[in-house]
């Protein structure tokens, strides 16, 4: 419920950039599209710049009677300093507490009076605010998302919202994978921007100040390092014109300063000790091919070859009775990635669980797919692409994972494209850019000190 | 994992409504409702142009259903009955249906047994193919018996490490009495007992076709689905015991479970309607009035003005006969009493001083998730299912809206006199008790 984990599809992938320049249509047949055996719902992609720079991504989706919007800020806990650790997601909360014409609570009784589902979350690289609404409210959910992102953050609700901060950062202490998975990044990543957790420290949140927290906003959330993506039952014309008048006087920030740096991927390992917990968490990271890679959608097939549905990891170890929870997935980043292999287990299982894990790793090394699997990866894929093009909601991330890493969204033909490139001989040769034999870096957490 | 959420409140329940009309006929939104002469109670809603077929199960085998001295069986089944049928072993089973690109899933509910599944029409065949043969002829391998015995075991072991869902594991078994308030993983003495003898017993006894519901939506043609049923099902009656269902009860009452951690839980119930309640909408509008978005009570006051907690939340939740109002929320030990005593306040008053404007935006809530979540073929399948349980048939969007729409001010109020909420029951889990 609270800090529910991400959920992200491990196939939500891109493959090679689409192209567009400007302003760009792409007409559709009616519906629905008969797409190499898969019927996906037809659509029509617009990408276009406001002259502030704000990036406007809209896909219309005739089908459906609902518009999902949400501002995509290219910010999150890796720009965040160390002294400053966890503001980009203290920030994502300030923006639902006012503005220049609404108060906090107006903002959030102006969401309920449409029926919205809204909400907005943070990862170590981008903020993301978004709303759904019926497509006759998505004008006035967009004016106020635009709104959001011009907050005021007004002094006296700073220090209560530290408070439900702290109480959040608390929270995740209660959670072993939160715990594991904060751990995680804090030593595969240390001494870079990666190391720190999203929510930040105690400490960090306890000094922060608003003044900091403005200055940090004024860079961050200028137009020119925002996109706003749109997909519903909308026109194309009149999102650009309602974006034009909400968000067209919005100045660029001209500040060009501020920069990311690959963070070093370590081998070693490393232990929490937290008594408070009765299972172990196992975590084994190598790095992986960043979002931008070409070979992304094999990345993302080969964790789920190895880790998701239907496993190795899942008949090897979860049905040996080794794990109650065990899988593969990556993290990706538009600079680098991580393969992660993880397992909750009883503590006294540590070590048959990370050499089972090690096991299977070496084996789909050396042994390479078996035809089914490569088909399995696929057919699955192909019916996710079916049920996300049904529902706005569904199709926003997918859209900002587009932008992000290719420019631009891609049309079902070319994401359908990209997955049927998976093949055995792809894997394969994924696995020699990023190999998962080595030593990695292993990473323990529960009341076991184990390793020593 | 990778990224931290805003706000999580808890899903309200599906919005239902009352009304009866008999099995056979044809009812608005084209949806088809039979039962087939195997004895399954089939509703299809055809949906054109969808691009998937969605489809949901349920069984009168969940764990309400379970031998006393068995408990946590049905986990149990739900745990093995992937892993062989009487044609194929565990990894065949599932590789076939990897094959049509079929994504399936099944779970031991509270009086439900769940088979969920979804996939391109042109494949709908053999996924009803392949679950008739999973739930008809499982073979419970001895060796994966044991695994899924010893796995649930790990399951019930770590739920201490999951505050939230021991919370509510208490608060069930304080309120809610026997068999309603037992927890789907049952308790270490009786898995110890479950060997596969047991395990084939509860799926001899409860899996038939009879009493099965089943809900199909998206791309699909009613008659042809009902001619898909009834032919993988047919002869399928089994020695099926099918009570109706459990009568939920209510044991007010507190208590607390002390443990090591950086938040305290706190957890607390009252009754409320069942589905089939004249009033039942008018109680999920309460709800949304507590807690339907970022600008409803519970949030405002716990925590936009307090800064108390980073969760706060209420829902419903419902058996065949009964329905419980919930209140939850996570805060560290010192903000304890001040949070307690502000979702006590907030439970008094809403009868006194609830707005016509609050009970506007709880409605259009629950009328724009069915809106949204209508695009979606999967929720329409649940939805309809869970209308067959509850109901005893299906009930279409138009009529659910219009129930909702029509609640008023002075129904809420009337709804709130006679619930009345003198009497809860509290469970809270932490390093600190309530004075």
């Amino acid at each position: 419920m609270e800090n529910e984990h991400a959920s992200r599809n491990p196939w939500g992938t891109r493959f090679q950039p689409v192209g567009f320049q400007g302003f760009s249509t792409h007409s559709k047949p009616a519906f629905p599209l008969h797409c190499d055996g898969v019927f996906v719902m037809p659509s029509t992609f617009v990408q276009e710049k406001l002259p502030n720079g704000l990036t406007v991504v809209i896909e219309s989706l005739p089908h459906v009677r609902s518009v999902a919007c949400g501002f995509l800020v290219r910010t999150g806990a890796r720009d965040d300093t160390p002294q400053l650790a966890g503001v980009s997601h203290f920030l994502e909360h300030m923006c639902f507490k006012g503005t220049a014409t609404r108060d906090s609570i107006r903002i959030n009784v102006e969401f309920d009076e449409m029926g919205a589902q809204y909400n907005a979350f943070t990862s170590k690289d981008r903020t993301f605010y978004y709303g759904w609404v019926r497509a006759e409210d998505f004008e006035r959910q967009l004016e106020l998302l635009a709104d959001m992102m011009r907050s005021t953050l007004p002094e006296p609700e700073f220090e209560t919202e530290k408070s439900v901060v702290l109480e959040e950062i608390a929270m995740s202490r209660d959670d072993l994978a939160s715990t594991a998975y904060d751990a995680l990044y804090e030593n595969v990543c240390a001494d870079s921007e990666m190391s720190w957790p999203i929510l930040g420290y105690e400490r960090t949140i306890q000094a922060l100040t608003r003044d900091q927290m403005h200055a940090y906003f004024r860079r961050r959330y200028a137009p020119d390092n925002l996109v706003l993506i749109v997909a519903g039952n909308v026109a194309p014309d009149r999102v650009l014109a309602a974006a034009g008048r909400y968000c067209g006087p919005w100045a660029p920030a001209g500040d060009g300063s501020f920069r990311r740096h690959t963070p070093p991927v370590r081998t070693g390992s490393a232990t929490r000790v937290c008594e408070r917990f009765h299972q172990q968490a196992v975590m084994i990271a190598y790095p992986a091919a960043a979002g931008t890679d070409p070979m992304d959608e094999t990345a993302d097939a080969t964790a789920a070859i190895l880790g998701g549905v239907n496993s190795r990891f899942y008949w090897n170890i979860m049905q040996k009775g080794l794990s109650t929870r065990a899988g593969v997935f990556r993290d990706e980043y538009t600079d680098f990635g991580l393969t992660i292999l993880f397992a909750l287990c009883e503590p006294e299982n540590c070590e048959k669980v990370c050499e089972a894990m090690r096991h299977e790793a070496a084996e789909l090394t050396a042994r390479g797919t078996e035809p089914k699997e490569i088909q399995r990866v696929r057919n699955l894929r192909r019916t996710s692409l079916a049920v996300e093009s049904e529902a706005p909601f569904y199709r926003l991330g997918q859209i900002a994972d587009d932008v992000e890493y290719l420019g631009a969204p891609r049309s079902p033909e070319q994401r359908l494209a990209a997955v049927n490139a998976v093949s055995a001989e792809s894997v394969a040769e994924y696995l020699r850019r990023f190999p998962i034999t080595g030593e990695g870096f292993l990473v323990s957490v529960g009341p076991r000190q184990w390793p020593a | 994992m990778g990224w931290k959420q805003r706000q999580c409140v808890p899903e309200p329940h599906a919005p239902q409504a009352p009304g009866s009309l008999p099995i056979g006929v044809r009812v608005r939104e084209r949806i088809d409702h039979r039962r087939l002469s195997c004895g399954i109670e089939l509703a299809v809603l055809p949906l054109e142009g969808r691009p998937v077929a969605a489809v949901e199960i349920r069984l009168p085998a969940g764990y309400a259903f379970e031998s006393p001295e068995y408990l946590g069986v049905a986990h149990v089944v739900d745990e093995t009955i992937v892993k062989g049928t009487a044609k194929r072993d565990g990894r065949e089973l599932n590789d076939a249906f990897d094959a049509i690109g079929a994504t399936h899933g099944s779970f031991a509910g509270r009086e439900n047994f769940g088979f969920s599944f979804l996939c391109l029409p042109e494949f709908l065949d053999q996924a009803v193919a392949l679950h008739a043969e999973m739930i008809r002829t499982p073979s419970f391998p001895p060796e994966d018996c044991a695994v899924g015995v010893d796995l649930t075991r790990q399951m019930l072991a770590a739920l201490e490490d999951d505050p939230q869902e021991l919370a509510k594991k208490l608060l069930h078994r304080q309120a809610y009495g026997e068999p309603l308030g037992r927890h789907a993983l049952g308790e270490a003495r009786t898995l110890e007992r479950i060997g596969r003898d047991q395990i084939v017993e509860h799926w001899r006894r409860h899996f038939s076709a009879r009493g099965m519901l089943v809900a199909v939506a998206g791309a699909v043609e009613p008659e042809a689905v009902a001619d898909l049923f009834e032919r993988y099902f047919e002869g399928f009656t089994g020695d099926g015991e099918h009570p109706p269902g459990f009568p939920l009860e209510f044991h007010p009452g507190r208590s607390h479970r002390e443990k090591d951690l950086e938040q305290e839980q706190i957890a607390i119930c009252f009754p409320g309607s069942a589905v089939a309640d004249e009033d039942y909408p008018t109680g999920q509008v309460v709800i949304g009035v507590l807690a339907g978005g970022m600008g409803a009570r519970l949030f405002t006051e716990v925590r936009e003005k307090q800064g108390l907690v980073y969760w706060v939340g209420a829902w419903s939740d419902q058996s065949r006969f009964g329905g419980m109002f919930h209140l939850g929320a996570s805060t560290t030990p010192a903000n304890l009493e001040k949070t307690y005593a502000t979702l006590l306040r907030e439970i008094d008053r809403i009868g006194e001083d609830v707005t016509e404007a609050e009970v506007e935006r709880a409605v259009n809530g629950i009328v724009t998730r069915s809106y949204t979540r209508g695009d979606i073929t999967r929720a329409r399948a649940g939805e309809l299912v869970e209308d067959l349980f509850h109901r005893g048939r299906p009930i279409p969007a138009e009529e659910k809206i219009a129930r909702f729409r029509a609640v008023t001010v002075r129904d809420v109020r009337a709804y709130l006199e006679k619930h009345p909420r003198e009497h809860l029951s509290v469970v809270t889990v932490g390093p600190k008790e309530l004075t």
